[in-house]
């Protein structure tokens, strides 16, 4: 079982990585956990999926309904079968989607409850790979714990570089039990590639993998095309391969 | 001891999850009817071991199928009891999920079950094989069960007929619940997850008062301390009744005590004045008192608007949270509005003057009758003028203490016991210790009055001997 977050400032294409990793990865047979934790990305629709419920909403039904429910309820119970029944099955892989993040009031109790819950989820697939916003909500929050990889996706842009700078200083701050952090560089061009291996090095960052700019990735975009359907010829998708060895996923 | 059966059985099989792709049967669940019972008989009655099926069994149902499930269990024993049915039936969750292959999620009304295809292929084909090994694991686990007997139906107009039976069961034993009181228990439990940012509350859970959050009722407490005793969650050993009407418990001080650093070492569970419980940051509702009136006004989180006294939630909650005992404000959960002890020891129903209408109208079923009409909300009352008139108008209790003010204010200073001050009212020094962060601690107070009326006749300022 392994835990890969990926994540990046927004517009940088952490989902569509996010989206042509799982695509990848479902071919192999193994069993994997999509989690979609950025409330504003679109993990669904990059993969050619849609999911009407949230985990949030699931979160709220309990704090809506603690005072109904018969006194004895066990929450973590019901709770937990609540998350199982919005978890989407699909062949190969599993997709759940956090939603929105926590209202006013206090989430201590029920984000211990799912701490639970999420644990042991967890531990039923070979690999969870969930896409975070650059925050890293949920795993500051200790919801999802025990990431072995953390994936920054980043354009060329500088702000990008900074995010990523950002999101290593965070990782350190959290204290999170992350095991390595990668850089992935997307929207590779043949003329800032070189640049950009020398900022990583220079910020420290173990580059994982560069994905070229694909004109493929941009007309699935506009014609609203799920990014798992992109050809495997796909210089994007081939690059793909390289960085799931380098994950040692 | 599982070689009779045609799977494994054991704790470690816990929380395995059945996907779709290798399901070979969903049994009850969200998109089907199902229940389980556990139901207390007498022993004579029934026959031990005993299974019975009603409807299709496993061998009969369809590869990827989703069918009715209801599981009933009978129980007898010298020291089994209606009241221990709950218990023994949130077992079974427990005991199906050691049985290798079958996934069961929820409770009651809503459990919902699957069956691995692996599990299938070894030769699991029939009910009997799980409910011999759920009677068993009772038996083994819950010695006290001489006798126990299943029947499984998956019949779904028998089905039916049995919840609507059940429905009744679950209802007659909610009525108990809600039936608890502190004194039918000898433990109550304590909370620590808001010491992060309150390093001395410490929140004790009882039957007759939730936490503060309003998340945690005395049965999570429970339930979450048996998972895991040294959790956030833990036991307290109640001790000796001290104070049976404020609520005070040998056992809740020394915890108090304890868990506060020595913070404090007197906690009155239901009491608004003496040695209140602390308020994290987390809670519902804070309460207020207004010496103008001598009365209690109540505000949630969700109220913008300003209380009475002024001030609004955002503000007076400031002022609470922090985890001290903070003579004048209390922070509680809805539900505690639902407790037969409500702070009791000030009044209960009688001291509260004013609150939100949505949080009046959410609590209104649990408001004495005499009082309901009484309590104020922000419809009737804005500000302590109003407030005044409301309950003359409505002769609300408090309303005769009123005449007897002066007396009573210097009796509380000789005694040095606590009334609460409000923020425009006029400190006592001794009291302004106890008021938290707003004013600041150290030296010297800040006062900052915005958009205020103030009409002062008299100000005496002198050296307390």
């Amino acid at each position: 079982m392994k835990v890969v977050a990926i994540t990046g400032k927004g517009g940088t294409g952490k989902t569509a990585v996010a989206a042509m990793l799982i695509r990848w990865l479902v071919n192999r047979d193994a069993t994997i956990l999509a989690i979609d934790a950025d409330p504003d990305s679109n993990l669904p629709e990059a993969l050619g999926d849609v999911v009407e419920e949230t985990l949030a909403d699931q979160r709220e039904f309990l704090l809506q309904e603690r005072d109904n429910l018969p006194p004895d309820t066990d929450k973590e119970r019901l709770l937990e079968s609540r998350i199982y029944s919005i978890l989407a099955e699909r062949h190969g892989y599993d997709l759940l989607v956090m939603g929105r993040p926590e209202g006013s009031g206090c989430y201590c109790f029920t984000n211990n409850l799912l701490r639970n819950i999420m644990d042991r989820i967890i531990k039923n697939y070979d690999l969870v790979i969930i896409d975070t916003a650059a925050g890293l909500e949920h795993l500051s929050r200790g919801i999802i714990r025990d990431v072995d990889e953390l994936v920054v996706v980043t354009d060329g842009s500088r702000r990008g570089l900074q995010t990523a700078e950002r999101i290593r200083d965070l990782e350190k701050e959290l204290d999170l039990k992350i095991r390595h952090m990668f850089v992935i560089f997307n929207k590779v061009t043949p003329q800032n590639r070189e640049r950009l291996n020398k900022y990583a090095q220079e910020l420290g960052l173990e580059v994982a993998g560069m994905v070229p700019f694909d004109e493929d990735i941009a007309r699935f975009d506009l014609d609203g095309k799920a990014l798992s359907e992109l050809p495997a010829t796909s210089t994007a998708v081939i690059e793909m391969e390289n960085i799931i060895m380098k994950l040692g996923i | 001891m599982a070689d009779e059966f045609p799977f494994e059985i054991s704790p470690m099989f816990e929380g395995e999850r059945v996907r779709k792709d290798d399901m070979y049967v969903e049994l009850a669940g969200p998109k089907s009817k199902g229940f389980e019972l556990v139901s207390a008989v007498d022993i004579d009655e029934m026959e031990d071991g005993k299974f019975t099926l009603i409807g299709p069994d496993i061998s009969d149902m369809e590869e990827g199928g989703r069918y009715p499930l209801a599981m009933i269990y009978r129980i007898a024993g010298e020291l089994v009891e209606p009241d221990l049915e709950a218990i023994v039936e949130r077992r079974n969750h427990d005991f199906q999920n050691y049985i290798q292959g079958v996934m069961h999620l929820n409770q009651r009304y809503d459990v919902w079950l699957r069956i691995n295809k692996d599990s299938i292929a070894k030769g699991l084909n029939s009910f009997e094989d799980i409910a011999k090994a759920t009677m068993m694991l009772f038996r083994n686990e819950l010695p006290f069960i001489e006798k126990i007997d299943a029947t499984y139906i998956t019949d779904i107009e028998k089905v039916e007929d049995e919840l609507a039976k059940a429905m009744e069961r679950y209802a007659a034993r909610d009525e108990r619940t809600r039936n608890l009181h502190d004194e039918d228990v000898d433990t109550f439990y304590g909370c620590s997850l808001c010491q992060s940012f309150a390093p001395t509350s410490v929140c004790v859970i009882t039957p007759d008062r939730i936490a503060l959050c309003g998340a945690i009722n005395w049965f999570d407490g429970r339930a979450a301390a048996k998972v895991d005793p040294e959790g956030p969650q833990f036991p307290i050993e109640k001790g000796e009744l001290l104070d049976e009407i404020g609520g005070e418990y040998s056992g809740v001080n020394e915890v108090a005590q304890k868990l506060s650093g020595d913070e404090y070492n007197r906690i009155k569970i239901h009491s608004f004045f003496e040695f209140p419980h602390t308020s994290c940051g987390c809670f519902e509702v804070v309460g207020f008192y207004m010496p103008e009136v001598d009365g209690i006004g109540w505000v949630d989180r969700d109220y913008t608007g300003m209380a009475p006294n002024g001030l609004a939630f955002s503000t007076m909650a400031g002022q609470t949270g922090g985890g001290k005992q903070v003579i004048g404000f209390l922070g509680v959960g809805i539900n505690y509005f639902r407790s037969p002890k409500f702070i009791q020891a000030d009044g209960g129903w009688n001291r509260v003057v004013w609150m939100p209408k949505f949080l009046k109208d959410k609590v209104l079923a649990d408001i004495p009758a005499d009082i309901v009409d009484k309590v104020a909300t922000e419809e009737d009352a804005q500000d302590l003028d109003t407030l005044k008139e409301f309950l003359k108008e409505k002769d609300h209790p408090v309303v005769k203490n009123w005449g007897a003010d002066e007396e009573e204010e210097e009796d509380e200073e000789s005694t040095g016991t606590s009334t609460a001050m409000p923020v425009f009212g006029m400190p006592d020094p001794a009291m302004l210790q106890n008021i938290p962060p707003m004013i600041g601690g150290g030296g010297g107070i800040k006062i900052t009055l915005k958009n205020a009326k103030v009409s002062i006749d008299k100000i005496i300022l002198s050296s307390k001997k």
